[in-house]
């Protein structure tokens, strides 16, 4: 089983809301799943519709450079 | 639109190689590793480049350190070798060669003798003894010592300035004096007064595990004994030996005699294993057009000072064959030669199984061939980086990410902005102008322009394609993708009646040749043969002509676009690099996609030729020009009085070729075709469509991401910036937009985001 990352904390806490639900996100258990390749990761989650959000810090930095190194495995 | 499917299985059979034979002989073409003549002609292989570049920074420690790994006697080498790498000199051929031997002589003069001698070496423990005096024992002795072997000499003269006296008549005081100093450093014993006689040889043949003598020794211990000069070596007496005279014999001979010593001394076969010996050919290009100082420097006294010295090894040019490099930013960016890089790309396709670190280098060449032409060997790294990426395609190993966005592109020019039409009031056409995607996506107003003239002044009907010809995918290693487009192409061809092709832009003429075949011209051809339409104009200031990568060894098309050129009245400038040996713009070969960065570099290169206004006959070229800030024409502008202004975004791009295809069908055909409206008011920051441009997000996505957010309410606000964040996955990517709803059905786009990687949920 692979390590569990998390590589985003809600700070501060509360500060994202799901539109949808009206509820604070909360840390949640999510995957990113990129060319066969599964990653289980905390991302923000909505504890009721389960939208998973993935800030632009995060898509743009650490996911990037994982997307970058599956791409020329 | 359909999408591109991303590679699933990494487990295909391998097409589309370069053979091994194929990449050698390729690899092979590149002389940047050849020697230069200097070292090539040195039977003792000193690196005389590195040597000259040391001497002309005034380190004459280095120098001699250079020079020391040639030989162990520097001085009596310099003043008495033949010099075979002043005659190779290539500044010959325009002046005076380099001083090499005076350069030599100041390094050993000025240079320190290095004061850690071999003395705290680990010796080996074999030992070998040399027998007799002169240069050949000399220098063999001093070989021997380097490589850490126990040497004892055996000589007739009482000590060891007799000994050294031998055969160095030519040597004055001073250089005597240095050359004593240097063999009494060294780690050699020795014995003298030695009657070197048959029973002293039968002794010492006890006592060492190899023995050498001098020619005059072993000539007359064994007078019948046959000598092997490639060896050094009386095989049968296993005794090995000096032949000839002269200091280049002595010290080649004790070169080669070493290393005979240290096969015999491991028990190993000499002929075995000897590395490359001697001379060698050289293949190195050197450009003469850099030599400037052709005449040697005078010597003030009977040698050179110092800075005589460092002076006359500035001269050196240091033969280096660079034309590639100097002339593409690709390469000088990867700083790689093309021989090695290469090898690395073919390695990196078809031997290496693990991580692919060479993807990034072979998608950022632009394919466009100027490395073949300024090479004096013809090179072709656009062949093997094509051949490589359709290698990866084919293995199912190629990312898709550099190349989706221009993929999507292409299909988009041949989906949705795709047109085929004959020239109304025609039922047939003689010719069909097909402009090439970049021209309705940077200039469309200069392609209904150009396509009214034709259908004017041409006879037999002009009918209209809007498309893509196919390049892009040629140019991602996308084959099976070619061949669709291809036969796509050939049906919509085939429905006008197979007319003659009049392509706007010359890389598509070249692929449309070399796909759909048939009778394929330019649109500077029509030009030149119909003469230029009312309202052509010049430019006011003189402009530097780009040629077009396309248009590489197309001398015809090249001259005409001067000629037009010179009929609208353009001054034109004729760069470095013009003609065949032009730079690309930094579009070809989609690195503006895979390697912006690369990308910006070539642009600048090729921008760094003139000052002036650039014209091209590319749009490709002009609209990266004018992405740097440089004022650039396409010829068509010029020619039909249009101006594209201000570069499109990658949005603004797909907008205008939707728009020419909405206007032309309604202002030529009649027909009606709904412009797409949107049903909310869409609003972005100067910010977030700059981000776009950058991110290739297109205003498509964004809609797309919104449209989904109004129907299912799904989005998070964060309360840090106000800002709403929604997101939908298209194809292979999901997007982010980051918007406030400025009341009922408005938007106003802040910013937007990508990520290629799917999220879901995980339950556990």
């Amino acid at each position: 089983m692979a390590i569990e990352r998390n590589y985003y904390t809600i700070d501060p806490e509360g500060k994202l809301e799901c539109m949808k639900c009206h509820v604070p996100l909360i840390k949640g258990k999510a995957k990113f799943m990129y060319l066969d390749n599964g990653f289980p990761v905390e991302l923000p989650v909505c504890p009721v519709c389960g939208f998973v959000y993935v800030p632009e810090e995060l898509a743009l930095g650490k996911v990037l450079s994982v997307e970058k190194a599956l791409e020329d495995k | 639109m359909p999408g591109i499917q991303e590679r699933g299985s990494t487990h295909v059979y391998k097409v589309n190689k370069i053979s091994k034979e194929e990449m050698e002989s390729m690899v092979a073409r590149c002389v940047y590793e050849d020697p230069p003549f200097c070292s090539a002609a040195c039977p003792l292989k000193l690196d005389t480049r590195a040597f000259l570049k040391a001497a002309a920074g005034g380190d004459f420690k280095k120098a001699l350190q250079l020079y020391e790994k040639a030989t162990p006697f520097p001085l009596i080498l310099s003043m008495g070798c033949e010099a075979p790498c002043e005659a190779k000199c290539r500044l010959c051929e325009r002046g005076d060669g380099i001083a090499v031997r005076a350069v030599e002589a100041a390094a050993a003069r000025y240079g320190q003798v290095s004061k850690l001698g071999s003395v705290f070496r680990t010796k080996k423990k074999k030992t070998v003894a040399v027998l007799g005096s002169g240069l050949f024992p000399l220098f063999l002795a001093g070989e021997l010592e380097k490589k850490a072997y126990p040497v004892t000499v055996f000589c007739e003269q009482e000590n060891l300035e007799a000994f050294l006296h031998c055969e160095t008549e030519f040597l004055d005081e001073e250089a005597f004096s240095l050359e004593l100093k240097r063999l009494k450093g060294k780690d050699i014993q020795f014995f003298f007064s030695c009657d070197l006689d048959e029973s002293f040889f039968a002794v010492q043949r006890e006592v060492f595990d190899v023995l050498c003598a001098s020619e005059a020794v072993a000539k007359r211990l064994f007078p019948q004994a046959k000598m092997d000069p490639g060896l050094m070596l009386m095989e049968t007496e296993k005794l090995v030996t000096g032949i000839g005279s002269g200091v280049m014999a002595a010290a080649f001979g004790a070169k080669k005699a070493a290393i005979t010593v240290d096969r015999l001394a491991q028990n190993l076969d000499p002929r075995n294993m000897r590395g490359s010996e001697g001379p060698v050919e050289s293949r190195l290009y050197t450009d003469l057009d850099e030599a400037t100082a052709l005449s040697r420097i005078p010597m003030s006294g009977k040698g050179y000072t110092a800075e005589e010295a460092a002076d006359e090894a500035k001269r050196c040019i240091q033969c280096h064959c660079e034309e590639c490099m100097k002339s593409c930013a690709y390469l000088k960016h990867y700083k790689k030669y093309p021989g090695l890089l290469s090898k690395e790309i073919y390695n990196n396709t078809q031997i290496i199984m693990g991580d692919h670190q060479l993807n990034k280098p072979m998608n950022a060449c632009t394919l466009c061939g100027q490395c073949t032409v300024v090479c004096p060997n013809g090179f072709d790294m656009a062949h093997v980086c094509a051949v490589a990426r359709r290698n990866m395609v084919s293995t199912d190993k190629m990312p898709l990410a550099p190349h989706e966005f221009a993929l999507m592109d292409m299909l988009f020019s041949n989906g949705d902005a795709f047109l085929s039409r004959q020239q109304p009031g025609f039922e047939t056409c003689r010719y069909v102008f097909f402009p090439g995607c970049q021209a309705s996506a940077i200039a469309p107003e200069t392609v209904k322009a150009a396509y009214l003239d034709l259908c004017e002044r041409l006879e037999g009907g002009v009918a209209l394609m809007l498309g893509c010809c196919g390049a892009i995918c040629d140019w991602a290693g996308r084959y099976e993708m070619q061949d669709s487009t291809r036969e796509f192409l050939l049906t919509e061809l085939s429905k006008l009646g197979n007319p003659v092709i009049i392509a706007g832009c010359p890389s598509c003429r070249k692929e449309l040749t070399e796909s759909v075949g048939g009778e394929v011209i330019g649109i500077w051809d029509v030009l030149e043969e119909i003469g230029l339409p009312e309202g052509a104009r010049g430019l006011e200031r003189p402009a530097a002509l780009h040629d077009a990568c396309g248009a590489r060894g197309d001398a015809h098309t090249q001259e005409i676009i001067r000629d037009l050129a010179r009929k609208l009245g353009v001054e034109l400038i004729e760069t470095d690099y013009s003609g065949d040996r032009a730079p690309c713009c930094g579009y070809g070969g989609l690195t503006a996609y895979a390697n912006p960065e690369v990308a910006d570099e070539i642009t600048k290169k090729a921008l760094e030729r003139s000052d002036a206004p650039y014209v091209s006959y590319c749009m490709a070229c002009r609209d990266r020009f004018a992405r740097q800030g440089r004022e650039s024409r396409h010829i068509l502008e010029l020619v039909y009085g249009t101006d594209a202004g201000t570069p499109p975004d990658i949005s603004e791009k797909r907008y205008n070729r939707l728009n020419l295809k909405r206007e032309l069908l309604w202002e030529l055909w009649r027909e009606e075709t709904a412009e797409m409206k949107l049903d909310f008011d869409l609003k972005y920051t100067e910010e977030a469509r700059r981000l776009m441009d950058g991110r290739m997000i297109l205003t498509d996505d964004v809609i797309a991401v919104l449209n989904d957010y109004r129907e299912t309410g799904e989005a998070i606000l964060d309360s840090e910036t106000g800002l709403m964040i929604a997101r939908k996955r298209l194809g292979n990517a999901t997007f982010w937009v980051k918007f406030t709803e400025n009341g009922e059905n408005a938007f106003t786009v802040h910013g937007a985001y990508s990520h290629r990687m799917n999220v879901v949920r995980r339950e556990g």
